[in-house]
């Protein structure tokens, strides 16, 4: 048993590397890309500043790289196994990395000879490591910034050059330059022309800019590696492999780091789950029991005709009617319409009591369980059906076994019998069937907390999706991909569990 | 032979009699059996006709449900110039094609004819498969050809006369070539004749027979003005059923009430319409007839049942067949694809997919039929595990047959009964998640839907509109339900251990 959960364990890895890499690419491939909605941002710019503005963006998230490479950095990060040099952890938890080394200048053999010697550091002693740390920082991120600045200009006076030189095949249909097909076809600048002294006086300012980030970066490794905060994780041969808890980055979209995101999101998900999943067992185990014993009765064909016509109800027209219907103030009005809490939730005691003035107040705790009413009974009635269709055939499937004739022959009562013998056996493999359950509610869930606007896992993943926010969307696939294929393999274990005749081994 | 002769039993049988095959009765194939079991149940009857139901109106809604009129007569000085049909001009290929092979297909089962049914039915089926994909690629085709900013060379092939017929010539001879080396017919005269014909009759409808009538390749404009002008006297209409097309939109007539008439919606601009039809399920935020726009989303609810079941089928099949006959690491290798198709919830990677792809019917069901395919690939697997051990296949293998023909033509037959029951079920979900993707706002564009109906319940201003709720989501349901009765129905009547456990 135990090579066999070590087995499955170890085919998770490939598995949850295909989950993150299929949705990573679905989304970089789509119109726009990742980040789209950070260049949205940038809309009502004039055409310069929005060069600027996207370029500086896609330097500092990583985005002008393929989206393959995009892809692998984040596996390295998130990553327990680390190679190289060890982050630090900030005091916010943010992880810091070794400062990014800087490009080299642009077509620099264009308008250069060679690149110029970046001067030697002062050897000042640090007087203060973390103030000096956060100062070269704030240097590097400045000095980067003005790198990629100059680089845009260049860009653009490299565009206007081809334009007037007339030089075919290095523009793109929007105007920009394609750097390596201008590399390709120009060696030297023609400078008679008016565009090509300004290609020039440009090409001097990058490479100006390129030595100052240069003594930035030098002076932030140093800065880095002396070590201003406490280091992430452990090394196991210091310097080349240590062990960290894996890094999910900072959303892009709201700046905060994903974990914190996750972990406002999944409660809220898990309530609704937890509150759901036992409703269901308690209504179709029963349920089920009873269509079983009353095999080929009235009861039997109504419960079973009731449970497929609740399956085929579509959530969304549910959650529309339940809405509409329940909650709409021209309506019945008696639930709430949208979210967890009511809007002065946080006022609320936590339970209910009445004040002085003899006014009851519903407090915290019903309040949410009058929020959850709706969206709990449009996730739970979906799932009567196959739990009790199955509670219903193992029960069938003892009432023949040898067992029960004998107890019959005993002389044991027929109630004895199907609830200590038959449903006693037929119990296990349904406990069984929460592990399958659960992936289902977790997708289930989506609907719901779209319709009823609740800050769950499902709002999270479409926004990600919706914001095409990298960070956001790969640890969403991974959370939910982790925990279905670790509840596909619970069911596993369990079935075994349950049953001594199945062996894995 | 002598069963059929005599109702009553005989006083005494003689061993001749018996010899010659007296009281002997054919077994029924095991389809037939299973078929008449379903029959037999009332849910499984009342379900099988729900879906009648609506591939009827997928069939016919553009000639009942159309703000065309049947007969225009241009009046001019009192007398009528001109006597047109925009209902047929504004037809789009798919409308003329579809009845034409309902028809036809009913024929073709239904004339007592020497060749089996069952062959017969495989023909109907690559008959209508080679006349969706001419009908599927000339719309691409055609589509690609309309952008507005393409190469020089295309716009001036697209300003040739003969460009449309030439065109939609080429797909035809195309497909029609291929149908006929991929065709199920023995004979040399049925497998040539068939493809030949469903090209031809393809092209005549796409082309207008090459230009002599109206040619269906470009989308025709719509203009809803028949009323105003006939308020004018410049015309006389005669209208269908339903008088409004699906995408006939007036925001005069937003959010209307069933039962509320055009000139009550109008209100004061009542005199500027002639005749008064009623909008018998009221309007949607668009002044858009609910119930015309529920009838042709027929169409897209059976359509994206049956296609992305099939692509679904497809794929889980060859995956599945791999991985049972193989086993070892392709059944390692391929498992884990199976595995993440399965982790990640399916609703997840459908709205991933459908933000980011285009958004047309096309993709819509080639990705719902890229995520629904593990349960069959699972299904198949776990059969051909069992049979490849099996003395046939072994038989097979020893004398040599391509493993083409191992898996599909010896192993298949034998283990696709679950996936067939399934795909009953798979159809359902289709349906459930096209509605949940049209609801969340990334179903196809432009066209009427059941799902993307029921997102505009929850009305502007805190509104409940339970006219464009209740409708369509009981349409949703109502055909839901009767696949999955069938579904139920038809693994009763297949799988005898789960007959006992049946809901």
């Amino acid at each position: 048993m135990g090579t066999y959960i070590l087995r499955r364990l170890i085919l998770m890895i490939p598995t949850l590397i295909g989950i993150t890499f299929l949705i990573f690419m679905l989304v970089a491939l789509s119109p726009g890309g990742i980040g789209a909605s950070l260049r949205m941002g940038s809309g009502q710019m004039e055409a310069t500043n929005r060069a600027l503005f996207e370029a500086y963006l896609e330097d500092r998230y990583g985005l002008d790289d393929p989206a393959p490479v995009q892809y692998v950095r984040w596996l390295g990060r998130i990553s327990p196994i680390k190679f190289g040099q060890r982050d630090m952890v900030s005091p916010r938890g943010e992880r810091l990395r070794p400062p990014k080394p800087v490009k080299d200048p642009l077509l620099w053999r264009l308008y250069a000879d060679k690149l110029p010697p970046v001067p030697p550091l002062d050897e000042t002693p640090l007087d203060d490591r973390v103030r000096e740390y956060r100062r070269a920082n704030n240097e590097y991120a400045q000095k980067r910034a003005a790198f990629i600045a100059t680089r845009t200009q260049l860009e653009e006076a490299l565009a206007s050059y081809a334009r007037e030189a007339q030089i075919a095949g290095v523009l793109t249909p929007a105007g920009k330059i394609k750097p390596d097909a201008f590399g390709r076809r120009v060696t030297t600048i023609d400078q008679s022309l008016a565009s090509g002294k300004i290609v020039v006086e440009r090409g001097a300012a990058h490479l100006r800019s390129w030595v100052e980030a240069q003594v930035a970066r030098e002076r932030l490794r140093r800065a880095f590696n002396a070590k201003p905060f406490p280091e992430a994780g452990f090394a196991i041969i210091p310097g080349v492999i240590s062990i960290a808890w894996p890094d999910f980055g900072v959303s892009f979209s709201r700046n905060v780091p994903v974990l914190d995101l996750i972990g406002a999101a999944l409660p809220v998900t898990l309530l609704l789950n937890l509150i759901a999943i036992p409703i269901i067992y308690m209504v179709a185990v029963p349920s089920g029991l009873l269509a079983a014993t009353r095999q080929g009765t009235l009861l039997d064909t109504a419960l079973g005709s009731l449970f497929v016509a609740l399956w085929s109800i579509p959530t969304v027209w549910a959650g529309v009617l339940a809405l509409g219907f329940l909650a709409n103030k021209h309506y019945l009005g008696w639930f709430p319409v949208t979210g967890l809490h009511d809007t002065h939730a946080a006022n609320f005691s936590f339970f209910p009591h009445t004040d002085a003035d003899g006014v009851w107040h519903r407090g915290y705790v019903l309040d949410t369980l009058w929020h959850l009413c709706l969206p709990v009974a449009c996730l739970v009635y979906t799932g009567f059906a196959t739990l009790s269709k199955q509670t219903r055939a193992a029960m069938l499937d003892n009432f023949n076994a040898d067992y029960v004739r004998t107890a019959k022959a005993k002389g044991v009562s027929g109630r004895d019998i199907v609830l200590r013998h038959v449903f006693r056996n037929s119990l296990l493999p349904i406990i069984t069937m929460f592990a399958t359950v659960f992936p289902a509610m977790l997708a289930g869930s989506v609907v719901i907390e779209k319709i009823f606007t609740i800050p769950g896992m499902g709002s999270l993943i479409l926004d990600g999706i919706h914001l095409r926010d990298r960070e956001l969307v790969l640890a969403n696939a991974l959370m939910v991909g982790a925990v279905n294929l670790v509840a596909l393999l619970l069911a596993d274990i369990l079935y075994a569990v349950a049953d001594p005749r199945i062996t894995y081994d | 032979m002598a069963r059929n002769t005599t109702n009553t039993a005989p006083q005494s049988v003689s061993g001749v009699a018996l010899m010659q095959g007296y009281g002997v009765r054919e077994a029924k194939g095991f389809w037939a059996d299973a078929w008449s079991q379903v029959l037999g149940r009332p849910r499984a009857v009342a379900g099988l006709a729900w879906i009648g139901i609506v591939l009827f109106f997928a069939i016919v809604s553009p000639f009942i449900a159309s703000g065309h009129p049947l007969l225009l007569r241009e009046i001019q000085d009192g007398q009528v110039v001109r006597t047109t049909s925009p209902l047929w001009e504004h037809l789009s290929a798919p409308d003329i094609l579809l009845p034409i092979a309902a028809l036809a297909g009913l024929v073709w089962i239904a004339l007592p004819l020497s060749t089996p049914r069952s062959r017969r039915l495989a023909v109907l089926l690559l008959a209508l498969l080679q006349g969706g994909l001419i009908v599927v690629t000339c719309n691409l085709v055609g589509a690609q050809f309309r952008k507005p900013y393409v190469p020089d060379w295309m716009r001036t092939l697209q300003l040739r006369k003969d460009f449309i017929p030439i065109a939609a010539g080429l797909i035809c001879l195309a497909y029609t070539l291929i149908f006929i080396a991929a065709s199920a017919c023995d004979r040399w005269a049925s497998r040539i004749a068939v493809p030949v014909l469903v090209g031809l009759v393809c092209w005549t409808v796409i082309t207008g027979l090459g230009g002599v009538g109206v040619n269906r390749w470009n989308p025709p404009l719509h203009t809803f003005n028949y009323r105003q002008r006939e308020a004018r006297g410049e015309v006389e209409a005669v209208y269908t059923l339903i008088p409004f097309s699906p995408h006939q939109r007036s925001t005069q007539l937003d959010l209307l009430p069933p039962g509320t008439t055009l000139k009550e919606g109008l209100g004061d601009d009542a005199d500027t319409v002639a005749g008064d039809p009623v909008f018998i399920l009221g309007t949607d935020s668009l002044g858009q007839d609910v119930l015309s726009q529920m009838l042709h989303a027929c169409r897209l609810s059976i359509s994206i049942g049956l296609v992305s079941t099939g692509i679904a089928v497809c794929i889980g099949v060859t995956i599945g067949a791999l991985m049972g006959y193989f086993g070892g690491w392709v059944d390692l290798v391929l498992f884990r694809v199976v595995e993440i198709f399965m982790a990640i919830p399916v609703l997840f990677l459908l709205i991933v997919a459908a933000a980011v792809l285009p958004r047309n019917t096309y993709v819509m069901m080639a990705i719902i039929g890229c995520v629904a395919w593990t349960g069959a690939a699972r299904f198949i697997r776990a059969e051909f595990l069992k049979l490849r051990g099996q003395d046939f296949v072994q038989s097979a293998k020893a004398v040599g047959l391509p493993l083409r023909s191992i898996l599909f033509r010896h192993m298949l037959p034998n283990g696709v009964t679950p996936v067939l029951v399934d795909a009953s079920f798979t159809i359902a979900a289709a349906i459930t998640i096209e509605a949940t993707l049209s609801f969340l706002g990334l179903g196809p564009v432009d066209q009427a839907s059941w799902g993307r109906l029921l997102a505009d319940a929850q009305g502007q201003a805190g509104y409940f509109v339970w006219w464009v709720a209740i409708f369509p989501g009981l349409a949703i349901f109502l055909t839901v339900l009767s696949y999955n009765m069938v579904g139920e129905a038809l693994r009763d009547a297949i799988d005898p251990k789960l007959k006992k456990a049946r809901v």
